[in-house]
């Protein structure tokens, strides 16, 4: 149990419990888990938004920003101002933060953790409300603070006291290296953070452009410079958006999408020429903007490696589909995917072919069973006459039954006995009949 | 469905034998259990059935008794197994000696590999299975390459290739193909029906398991599942339409070879245990009279003599003495190592057993029990379990694996099945539920019954009791609980075996490294007659054997169990007073209530208080009774002689297992076959339900008899209320021998015995911390952990007055190994320590090893507070080669001394226990407002009063007999407080119930005799006063 609302701890609930033994004070209780990742997402986002207050954000640690506002201090009116003002629109967002100020960033770092609403501008100062901090504040491992506190020393003001070479002999250089820097004796330099950023330019032309060609080639050049953007930063991206401005009608947009992360702008060049084909405009264009979709880590050197050795052009699957997709658009082109399940209608599915590797796909075929190419969409009931089933005349059953009985976990469990049947026209027919005796057609072979 | 036939025609149905059947105890393939298998073969008439379990005999026993009772023509045993190669293979057994021989081609698959698999090469089959014919299951591609033509040519007169028809769609064609190659390979074709279930609506759960198997959910599990239920016991009309008649007709044509059935399985005791000389009958006499000359060494009793002799008839009469001399070999070997033993069970209380030494119980003093315990008319296998010490019991394991080989000695296994929670949570996550939402339900369900569950229960968890998903949950659960689900090794049950066990029943590797179990439990091994001898182990043993020593080398007095002094009232006076604390069996609270008002004494008293307390009897009402009638408030009336032979002895209430059988005899007319039965459906109602047949017979057979309705009513709900808990007397009279020996030191020997006790934790029912206080209550002195001091256990030292008293030894001290522990007091030998420095030197101690000293005080000596101690520690240095004392100037820091309150919070996390004052007393000036009276006070005040007290909650318990109470022990600096709460009252206090250390209680005080209660109609949480002096309760269910 990490925290509890209000009703929760009225009932007993309390941090550090077992789910279960808050369960049992509370069994309406609803658990959620704990996301550790969405916490850090969260984090880096509260540090882009802080980038506003200072061009320094640090993340200290799991839940711990760090500001350096010595610079923004006129810029947004003083300490005071500038505090208040942070604290007002975290707490606008939805969050409890506690916000310290002091000289040095560990310094800050403890006020913080201890809960102290401290605003220490003189380094002077500092050792003093330091002093008073217990060791929990400190982020130091649990067996050092324990055996720290089995030497009574419980307080930062203790370890302080302490012979400083007899402390360094015991708990390692770096410890004392820590306190003198949380002190201010010793300098404490930090990484500030860096927000991923998205790729966004605009080409201006000096005059409106008619010339396709031309356009293309300032295409080629936004894509350029987005390969180089980038490349810099060891991204790449699945989206890229064009928007075709013009002087009186409202842009025309060109969205571009590609199965995997990609920078190359010669592959994102090839899908936008396709696309630019078909793509009509209603006027000249002024400008081009382009906007790059949300970047993922991407390796430095493969990508181009493989474009460079694929000298005769071989499409992958992957990228034939995405050409095609290119050309009609994506919703219009399906892969179709092999199920493993026995219920003839749930043996397939139709999947997007962006959306992940066309590979592998026919592995879950089973083996030895013969199905219709050609299946209905709907079983289609078969009228009877004495005892046989109808199609274009009598039936005559000549393999079968092939019995299915499953199905029952979902609202769609089948128990139907599957027969291979000849009608007199030499159709080989795909029928079964289900437990009420009924005859339906489900399939035709070819 | 019956729409494999067309035409309705009546047809002579066919005669079929079905040879291919797994039940679940092919665990999480078969889907119906061995029974019902049978049961559904008997009804649909077929000629035989196979029991075809995966490399496994685990599900035979059950078949076969199933077969008896319900008349099926014949039962085969058999196995399917799957070759390293792919091959599948049907065993079936033709003979004793293909039994044998496919016993042992199972043992050393499942031996050649890790627990629950088995592997199967073609060396395991060097002598070719002799007598056993093989059904040969082919693949869907015959290859026909090298290992099918071993298979060929190692069973060519004996093998038969199997055509299992399941409505796949491709019927026709896998018979021309299969007729083809049994053309080609000239074998012939038989039908099998590949049996996963006994009737077709168990493919739900058959899909479940298969899922629960294949760690899927059933959405997901695709291929894995079969795509319909064909596999199961279809009825001759259908197979008639299926196969073509002469592949019914080989079953039967295979059946007719085989002649081999359970029963003629014999057990041959060891031969070795019996001189070459002497015959089993002349040794046990030998021994007998040697054991009764040792035991009346001033002449034996002509009593004993004449109760010897009777005995040793009823043993020679029923061949029983091989068991009797396996049981003394074992015994004699403890014996020979001073490991303490104690038999008990109804074999053990004969005056036989006290001459061998099994027992120490008197006959002289049990004169009343003997006779019932072995009885001819019962005609059930002598039952003798032995207790040894808990620390030695694998030293009597490994003597009996090497005297009779691994080959001969075998632990039984227990069959480990699905409880309503842990079926929950596979079929939870079969069906895709998350882990939080099956534990929700699972956490409602605590006391299921195992039928049906509340919807309030469902909802209470979050969950619709409409939706189908929970429906199918429940309903799969329900029919899962009670599967197998693996074999476990049974605490201690040996088999052993004059021929190779692996003849017998097949041996499979046990979790445990180096042990290996039998695929049978204890109930198959009744069934078939075979005997076992149970080798357990006992805390208690260990304590009293330790006791005796640890007295001998401190007054030099030698006492061995069947020396403590007999029936002393100084004892019993003890008992009670309910002061009992760390004694065997009378300990818990429950115990120490009822001793006051039960007050023992005699040692027969002793074996009834053991038996009593207990869910059982407490279930079945049956402890009241006995109170008052004993208190003499209430008249005995016995409604007939009969009742009174049984029941006298207990004032006319059913306190053992054994009077319930004896009643069912005398007063319903049970033979003693349906008595024992009875014992084992009683053992087994709750999980299997339905005693329903022998109520029935037992109030219409005493109404009969000329019960009234009332009485037979009684003594069906006492039988109930027995249910797994029925405490045999046998067991009892052998545990009240260890009871008084226990009270007896801790009466007279109270250091000596509380020392044991801590060098035997984990034991009992009471902490550390609790039997330290205990004894400082009663006087006794007690020392702290030191370094200079100290040794590995507890010991005894000298007190100022030359009475012994406690030093506590470093195994109090967590953290510190016992090879360090041990290690620092052999150095000790050689001169007590100066320095820490000093101490780093001679022994090694790793840096955290002397934090552990340093924390837990043992160090005061040699550094002052624990505080220095461990600053000290964290500044020495290993020596380094030859600057090794080189003294470095340090600094001295500026250490505060431990306050009184960080000594006891440092003292209980690294001990367990404080010798400082109790933390209520650091705390009693601020509990002052509240009015808290002290335990120690509690006596002078009057029953019914309003009262409040406060305390360390020291134990809870919510016992499954009391209906919703929970009982809490409070600790304070003068005693205990036993606390009743009630189900309202708990609800209403739940958080301070559960999270409170230190709890403060008011409510109503109960006094009765020597027992106080409170009952609790407040409670208030008062942890925080403790700031860091945090006690953990020990909560029992």
């Amino acid at each position: 149990m990490l925290l509890a609302d209000a009703d929760a701890r009225a009932a007993g609930v309390m941090p550090g419990q077992s789910g279960n033994a808050a369960l049992a004070l509370l069994p309406m209780l609803k658990l959620d888990e704990r996301n550790v990742l969405r916490e850090q997402q969260v984090l880096e986002s509260l540090a882009t938004w802080l980038e506003q207050f200072t061009s320094f954000v640090s993340i200290a640690s799991h839940n711990a920003l760090l500001l350096e506002i010595a610079g923004s201090l006129r810029l947004f009116g003083g300490l005071q101002r500038l505090r208040q003002q942070v604290a007002t629109e975290l707490r606008q967002q939805g969050f409890d933060a506690a916000l310290a100020i002091a000289p040095t960033p560990l310094g800050a770092t403890w006020l913080a953790r201890g809960g102290r609403r401290a605003c220490i501008r003189e380094p002077a100062n500092l050792a003093t409300a330091v002093r008073t901090l217990s060791l929990n504040c400190l982020d130091w491992p649990y067996t050092l603070c324990e055996a720290l506190t089995g030497m009574g020393i419980t307080s930062i003001g203790d370890c302080l006291r302490l012979p400083r070479e007899g402390f360094a002999r015991r708990f390692g250089a770096g410890r004392l290296i820590e306190l003198d820097r949380a002190l201010g004796r010793l300098p404490d330099p930090r990484t500030s953070w860096r927000s991923p950023k998205r790729f966004c330019a605009d080409y201006e032309m000096t005059e409106e452009q008619n010339d396709r060609e031309r356009l293309l080639a300032i295409c080629r050049e936004l894509l350029l410079s987005h390969e180089q953007f980038l490349l810099a930063r060891q991204l790449g991206t699945q989206r890229v958006l064009l928007s075709f401005f013009h002087l009186k009608a409202s842009a025309t947009q060109l969205s571009l999408g590609s199965a995997a992360a990609d920078r190359s702008a010669d592959r994102w060049f090839d899908l936008l020429r396709i696309r630019f084909e078909q793509l009509s405009l209603p006027e000249p264009v002024i400008a081009i903007r382009l906007r790059g979709g949300n970047t993922q880590a991407l390796q430095a050197e493969t990508a181009r490696l493989v474009g460079r050795t694929c000298h005769e052009r071989r499409y992958s699957m992957t990228q034939l589909a995405e050409r095609i997709a290119a050309r009609i658009g994506d919703q219009s082109v399906h892969g179709i995917e092999m199920v493993a399940d026995h219920r003839p209608q749930f043996a397939w599915r139709a999947r997007s072919l962006l959306a992940a590797k066309v590979t592998d796909v026919l592995s879950v075929v089973r083996r030895g069973l013969r199905r219709p190419l050609w299946m209905l969409p709907e079983p289609a009931l078969l009228p009877v006459k004495q005892g046989y089933p109808l199609h274009q005349g009598r039936l005559t059953l000549i393999e079968g039954p092939e019995r299915l009985e499953t199905g029952w976990w979902d609202e769609n469990g089948i128990a139907c006995d599957y027969y291979t049947a000849v009608n007199p026209r030499g159709m080989r027919l795909w029928i079964f009949r289900n437990r009420k005796a009924t005859w339906y057609l489900h399939g035709i072979f070819g | 469905m019956s729409h494999s036939s067309r035409d309705d025609s009546p047809t002579p149905t066919c005669r079929y034998a079905e040879l291919h059947a797994l039940s679940n105890f092919t665990f999480l393939r078969g889907a119906s259990h061995p029974e019902e298998l049978v049961e559904t073969a008997a009804v649909l008439g077929y000629e035989a059935l196979a029991i075809t379990d995966e490399c496994s005999m685990s599900g035979v026993v059950r078949a076969h008794m199933a077969a008896k009772a319900c008349g099926l023509k014949k039962l085969v045993i058999g196995s399917e197994l799957r070759l390293r190669s792919g091959r599948k293979l049907i065993v079936l057994v033709q003979n004793r000696n293909g039994y044998a021989a496919l016993c042992r081609l199972i043992t050393k698959a499942r031996r050649a590999a890790e627990k629950g698999q088995y592997a199967l090469t073609r060396q395991v089959f060097e002598d070719g299975l002799p007598d056993c014919a093989v059904i040969w299951v082919p693949d869907e591609q015959l290859a026909l390459d090298a290992e099918d033509h071993w298979i060929r040519e190692t069973f060519r007169d004996r093998l038969w290739i199997a055509v299992e028809l399941l409505a796949d769609g491709r019927q026709r064609q896998q018979l021309e193909r299969l007729r083809e190659i049994g053309a080609r390979l000239r074998l012939p074709l038989v039908a099998c029906g590949d049996v996963h279930m006994h009737r077709r609506s168990r493919r739900i759960l058959q899909d479940t398991v298969t899922a629960i198997r294949e760690r899927v959910t059933v959405d997901k599990a695709g291929f894995m599942l079969y795509a319909n239920g064909e596999r199961h016991l279809r009825s001759r009309e259908v197979l008639q339409h299926v196969y073509p008649a002469d592949l019914l007709a080989e079953s039967i044509h295979i059946v007719e070879s085989i002649d081999f059935s359970l029963d003629e399985l014999r057990y041959e005791y060891p031969d070795e245990i019996v001189p070459e000389d002497e015959t089993p009958a002349s040794y046990l006499r030998n021994l007998t009279e040697r054991g009764m000359r040792e035991r009346w060494p001033e002449g034996i009793p002509r009593k004993v003599i004449l109760l010897v002799e009777h005995e040793l008839e009823l043993i020679a009469e029923l061949g029983y003495e091989p068991y009797f001399l396996t049981v003394y070999d074992i015994v004699a070997f403890a014996r020979s190592k001073n490991i303490l033993c104690q038999g008990r069970g109804s074999a053990a209380n004969s005056a036989v057993c006290f001459c061998l030494g099994i027992t120490e119980v008197d006959p002289e003093r049990m004169e009343t029990l003997v006779e019932r315990f072995i009885s001819k008319e019962r005609n059930e296998p002598p039952d003798i379990d032995v207790d040894f010490e808990h620390e030695r019991r694998e030293e009597v394991i490994q003597y009996i694996y090497e005297k009779y080989g691994r080959e001969r000695a075998a632990l039984t296994a227990t069959v480990i099945t699905y409880r309503p929670r842990s079926a929950l949570r596979d079929v939870g996550k079969a069906l895709g539920l998350s882990d939080l939402q099956v534990g929700k339900l699972a956490r409602s369900m605590q006391w299921w019954d195992g039928q049906r569950v509340d919807d309030s229960r469902v909802l209470e968890a979050g969950l619709d009791p409409d939706s189908p998903v929970i429906k199918r949950l429940l309903y799969l659960v329900g029919e899962l609980i009670g599967f197998p689900r693996h074999l476990s090794q049974h605490v201690g049950g040996f088999v052993i075996s004059n021929g190779p066990m692996s003849e017998l029943v097949p041996i499979e590797n046990a979790a445990m490294p180096d042990r290996t179990v039998i695929q049978w439990e204890k109930n198959d091994l009744e069934d078939l007659g075979l005997l076992k001898v149970d080798v357990l182990g006992l805390g208690m043993l260990t304590a009293i054997r330790r006791s005796f020593e640890l007295i001998r080398d401190f007054s030099g007095c030698e006492y061995t169990l069947a020396g403590i002094p007999a029936e002393d009232p100084l004892v019993y006076d003890m008992i009670c007073d309910g002061d009992t604390m760390g004694v065997f069996q009378i300990e818990s609270r429950a115990q120490m209530a009822m001793l006051p008002r039960l007050k023992p004494r005699c040692y027969y008293d002793l074996v009834i208080e053991v038996a009593i307390i207990r869910p059982g009897p407490i279930q079945g009402d049956m402890v009241h009774p006995y109170l008052r009638r004993r208190n003499g408030e209430e008249v005995v009336d016995y409604p007939s002689e009969d009742v009174k032979s049984v029941l006298q002895r207990t004032l006319g209430v059913p306190i053992f297992q054994e009077q319930v059988m004896q009643l069912a005899v005398v007063a319903a007319g049970f033979t003693p076959g349906e008595a024992d039965r009875l014992r084992r459906a009683m053992a087994a109602w709750k999980r299997r339900g339905g005693l329903g047949p022998f109520e029935d017979k037992l109030i219409s057979g005493m109404r009969k008899r000329g019960y009234d309705e009332g009485f037979a009513r009684q003594i069906f709900r006492q039988i109930e209320g027995f249910g797994e808990y029925g405490f045999p007397e046998s067991h009892s009279a052998s545990f009240a021998l260890l009871v008084y020996v226990s009270c007896w030191l801790k009466r007279h020997q109270p250091a000596a015995f509380t020392c044991a006790l801590l060098n035997s934790q984990p034991m009992g029912f009471y902490s550390a911390s609790q039997l330290v206080q205990d004894l400082r209550r009663h006087g006794v002195g007690v020392r702290g952990v030191d370094i200079n001091h100290s040794d590995w256990d507890c010991t005894l030292e000298a007190g100022d007055d030359g009475k012994a008293v406690l030093r506590l030894g470093l195994r109090m001290v967590k953290g510190l190994s016992e090879e360090s522990g041990r290690g620092v007091a052999n150095e000790r030998r050689s001169g007590a320590w100066c320095s820490i420095q000093e101490l780093l030197e001679r022994t090694g101690l790793s840096h955290r090893e002397l934090g552990v000293l340093a924390t837990a005080s043992a160090l005061h000596a040699l550094e002052g507070h624990r505080h220095a101690a461990r600053w000290a520690v964290a500044g020495v240095e290993e020596p380094s080669g030859l600057f090794a004392s080189m003294d470095r100037y340090e600094a001295i820091p500026l250490l505060r001394k431990p306050t009184e309150g960080q000594n006891i919070v440092a003292d209980y996390q690294s001990t367990g226990l404080t010798l400082e004052r109790h933390p209520m007393q650091l705390i009693r000036h601020r509990l002052d407002r509240y009015h808290y009276v002290q335990a120690g006070n509690l006596p002078d005040f009057v029953t019914g009063r309003s009262i409040s007290v406060a305390g360390l909650v020291i134990t809870k318990q919510r016992p499954g007999t009391a209906s919703g109470v929970t009982f809490v022990t409070l600790e304070d600096e003068t005693g205990h407080i036993n606390l009743i709460v009630w189900k309202k009252i708990a609800t209403q206090y739940r958080a301070a119930l559960l999270n409170a250390r230190l709890l403060g209680i008011r409510g109503e005080l109960q006094i009765e005799g020597k027992v106080i209660h409170v009952i609790a109609r407040q409670l208030i949480d008062h942890t925080d006063m403790l700031g860091e002096l945090h006690v953990k309760s020990r909560d029992f269910r």
